[in-house]
């Protein structure tokens, strides 16, 4: 009896040596000793994109032991929210923070204090404005010329001769649709024309707005050869519109998600020859690398290598890969590093 | 020209639909319509054509909805600004419950029509009975609805089942499905406005309470009404929207809100309360979401695009609420009505 209880010790013992070992193992050289605390400040959390985001951000921080606690705050969509939020979290104790800037130089003042006050703060994606070392500790931005770039690519593959192009992006004046822009015309050269509206369509990511101005450009353009997007899944409710008006869907170059995917593998039929699909991946572990600068700063671990988030190409339909989980929801992103699972456990199903 | 909103007197003796004068707001709004319309023949041809008119309109029926169930409020005095989570919760009802499984549609619906109730019976007691400000109670129930649509959602937009984007979505006899929905809504509150006892009692009602109340009929029981009528129509526009857009937003009412109240106004009601004009509101709902189509159809930067709208709204607001050849002696009992009201 003794000797079986000895035996058990020395199992768990071995066991717990050896998981505490393996945890060792895995500490990433960004986690340095000091502990600290990180949180997460959303301008404006209301879509699964983000709720994807916020689970990726919370994956990245759990990987460092000298994490104790992981914060999140959402503005929903209010500047003057998401400002009292990034200085509630620094008054609070915070260590660290990952801001996504969506108001832009508007959050920069506060931003600015929190940095001014001692603390570690990354705003990453959206540009704040501002500089390093004088407003905020690092921005991480992501390279959304490179973006530009990639379609760009990818349409003077499926298009030689040139053709009609339609750009669509997010709200009036997004930094993000202009850098995209910048990256599609360093490509693209004047055989192929741009349909939309200077810089490009508005549709703030909005699937009603997005409806009408494809239903406005579909029936005002005979010809369109291809659609560009920044955000791909809210256009699945206005594609069908091609087909009503006897026409196939177009090519598309944009970014990935789970609902569009499916989408294109529905609509492969005899109607639409031409609708060919490119996607980049949407870019939810963009926030991977802010957390990572975030905890090395606030810990004293080893400064990333990466300064800047690139997007790979995800899904390219001439070559075949085109991702769908019928099982899973529809508004996951297959591109992200987080299992497909726990974005569905993320976005609430 | 008198264009007075509520003013009733008849422009001509033609029988309309309903077998009444013509009134000078519907001549207005159709006349704008159809200058609105030779307009786009002109400069954007594209925004008249069939695959154009099938996109825009089930947007224009969603704004008649909201439209007609704002004009039912407008006509008692008040204001409804829990439009925007209604129709939220219409949608996060319409798409989340049932997780794109057809066979639990009909529940979702039956559980948004109860929301829809509560939220119309809570605004109509606070008015009504607590003779609280329409303005404060509706916005007050407007932030509790909201809650719902966090608690149902999450904030997260959810893909709508293949049945309802079938039943909004489609198509019947070339016409898009969400135009007969706002045609039998407005055939519904147009008959039942005009043609009831109930109906006409309750423009009595708002045109002047004390009145009313004077003569016997239950003043606080059709305020109430309105506001649990008007939530009925909101949560049928966002049942709707849930079925046009294919991944709705948590927040797709908000955009509604201000259309609503504009195509009432323009639609000749006035906001004192009082005679309402379901038809000329659904024709001011095709003349908004055209200018928008317009607009975008001529292809000019975002920033004039508002502009075009604003500035063909602010002209349809102002042709009704200036009194352009308005006598002093009028405008004075308007005011003093107003008092009352207050």
């Amino acid at each position: 009896m003794t000797f079986k209880i000895l035996k058990l010790a020395a199992a768990t013992a071995v066991l717990a040596l050896g998981s505490a070992n393996a945890a060792l193992a895995e500490v990433p050289s960004w986690c340095g000793p000091k502990k600290a605390t990180i949180a997460l400040l959303d301008g404006y959390g209301g879509n699964s994109w983000r709720q994807v985001t916020t689970a990726s951000g919370k994956q990245t921080a759990e990987l460092c032991p000298s994490i104790t606690k992981y914060e999140y705050a959402d503005g929903q969509g209010d500047t003057q929210k998401a400002i009292s939020d990034i200085k509630g979290m620094a008054a609070k104790g915070v260590d660290a923070l990952v801001v996504f800037g969506d108001a832009g130089p508007a959050v920069l003042p506060a931003i600015t204090s929190v940095f001014k006050a001692g603390k570690v703060i990354v705003p990453y994606r959206v540009n704040v404005g501002g500089k390093e070392g004088e407003n905020y500790t690092k921005f991480i931005g992501s390279s959304f010329v490179d973006d530009g770039a990639s379609w760009g690519n990818w349409i003077k593959g499926v298009l030689p001769k040139g053709g009609n192009v339609l750009f669509l992006s997010g709200p009036a004046g997004n930094s993000q649709g202009l850098d995209e822009l910048k990256g599609l015309k360093s490509v693209l050269g004047a055989e192929y024309k741009f349909l939309n509206a200077e810089p490009f369509d508005v549709t703030n990511w909005d699937p009603a707005l997005t409806q009408k101005v494809l239903t406005a450009e579909i029936a005002k353009n005979d010809k369109i050869d291809v659609i560009v997007s920044d955000f791909g899944p809210s256009l699945v409710g206005a594609l069908p519109l091609f087909n009503k008006s006897g026409r196939s869907i177009p090519a598309l170059a944009t970014s990935d998600g789970n609902s569009l995917g499916c989408f294109w593998t529905d609509n492969q039929n005899a109607q639409n020859k031409d609708f060919k699909l490119f996607t980049v991946a949407t870019g939810n572990d963009n926030v991977r690398l802010a957390v990572q600068w975030a905890v090395a700063k606030a810990t004293g671990g080893k400064d990333p290598e990466a300064q800047i988030f690139k997007a790979p190409a995800f899904e390219d339909s001439t070559k075949g890969k085109v991702q769908c989980r019928k099982d899973l929801p529809g508004a996951i992103y297959l591109s992200s590093e987080l299992p497909a699972e726990d974005q569905a456990k993320a976005v609430g199903k | 020209m008198n264009f007075a909103a509520g003013a009733i007197p008849s422009m001509s003796k033609l029988p309309g639909i309903f077998a009444q004068p013509l009134a000078k707001s519907f001549v207005t709004v159709v006349l704008s319509t159809i200058v609105l319309i030779l307009i786009c023949f002109v400069f954007a041809p594209s925004s008249m054509s069939t695959g154009a008119l099938k996109g825009s309109l089930p947007f224009a029926a969603v704004i008649a909805i909201v439209g007609l169930g704002q004009l039912l409020v407008v006509q008692q005095g008040g204001f409804d600004l829990s439009l925007a989570g209604s129709v939220s919760l219409g949608v996060v009802v319409a798409t989340h419950y049932p997780q794109q499984d057809d066979a639990l549609l009909w529940q979702a619906v039956l559980v948004a029509f109860s929301f829809a109730f509560a939220a119309g019976l809570t605004n109509g007691i606070l008015v009504s009975l607590f003779r609280l400000n329409a303005i404060i109670a509706t916005l007050g129930v407007n932030a509790l609805l909201y809650a719902g649509v966090f608690a149902v959602s999450g904030g997260v937009p959810s893909i709508t089942t293949n049945l309802l984007g079938n039943i909004a979505g489609g198509e019947t006899l070339g016409l898009p499905n969400s135009v007969y929905f706002a045609l039998a809504a407005l055939l519904i509150v147009s008959f039942m406005l005009k043609k009831t006892v109930v109906g006409r009692r309750f423009e009595a009602v708002g045109a002047n309470p004390l009145a009313a109340r004077a003569s016997g009929l239950h003043v606080k029981r059709h305020q109430l009404l309105a506001y649990v009528f008007a939530q009925l129509l909101y949560c049928v526009a966002g049942i709707l929207i849930a079925g046009i857009t294919r991944e709705p937003t948590a927040y797709q009412g908000d955009s509604l809100l201000l259309p609503s109240v504009a195509v009432v106004v323009l639609g000749g009601t006035s906001l004192l309360g009082g005679r309402g004009f379901p038809i000329s509101t659904v024709i001011a709902s095709f003349f908004l979401n055209q200018l928008s189509q317009f607009a975008l159809a001529v292809g000019v930067p975002y920033s004039a695009q508002t502009i075009i709208q604003a500035l063909a709204l602010g002209f349809g607001i102002s042709a009704y609420s200036v009194r352009w050849t308005g006598s002093a002696s009028k405008q004075t009992t308007k005011l003093e009505k107003m008092e009352d009201v207050k």
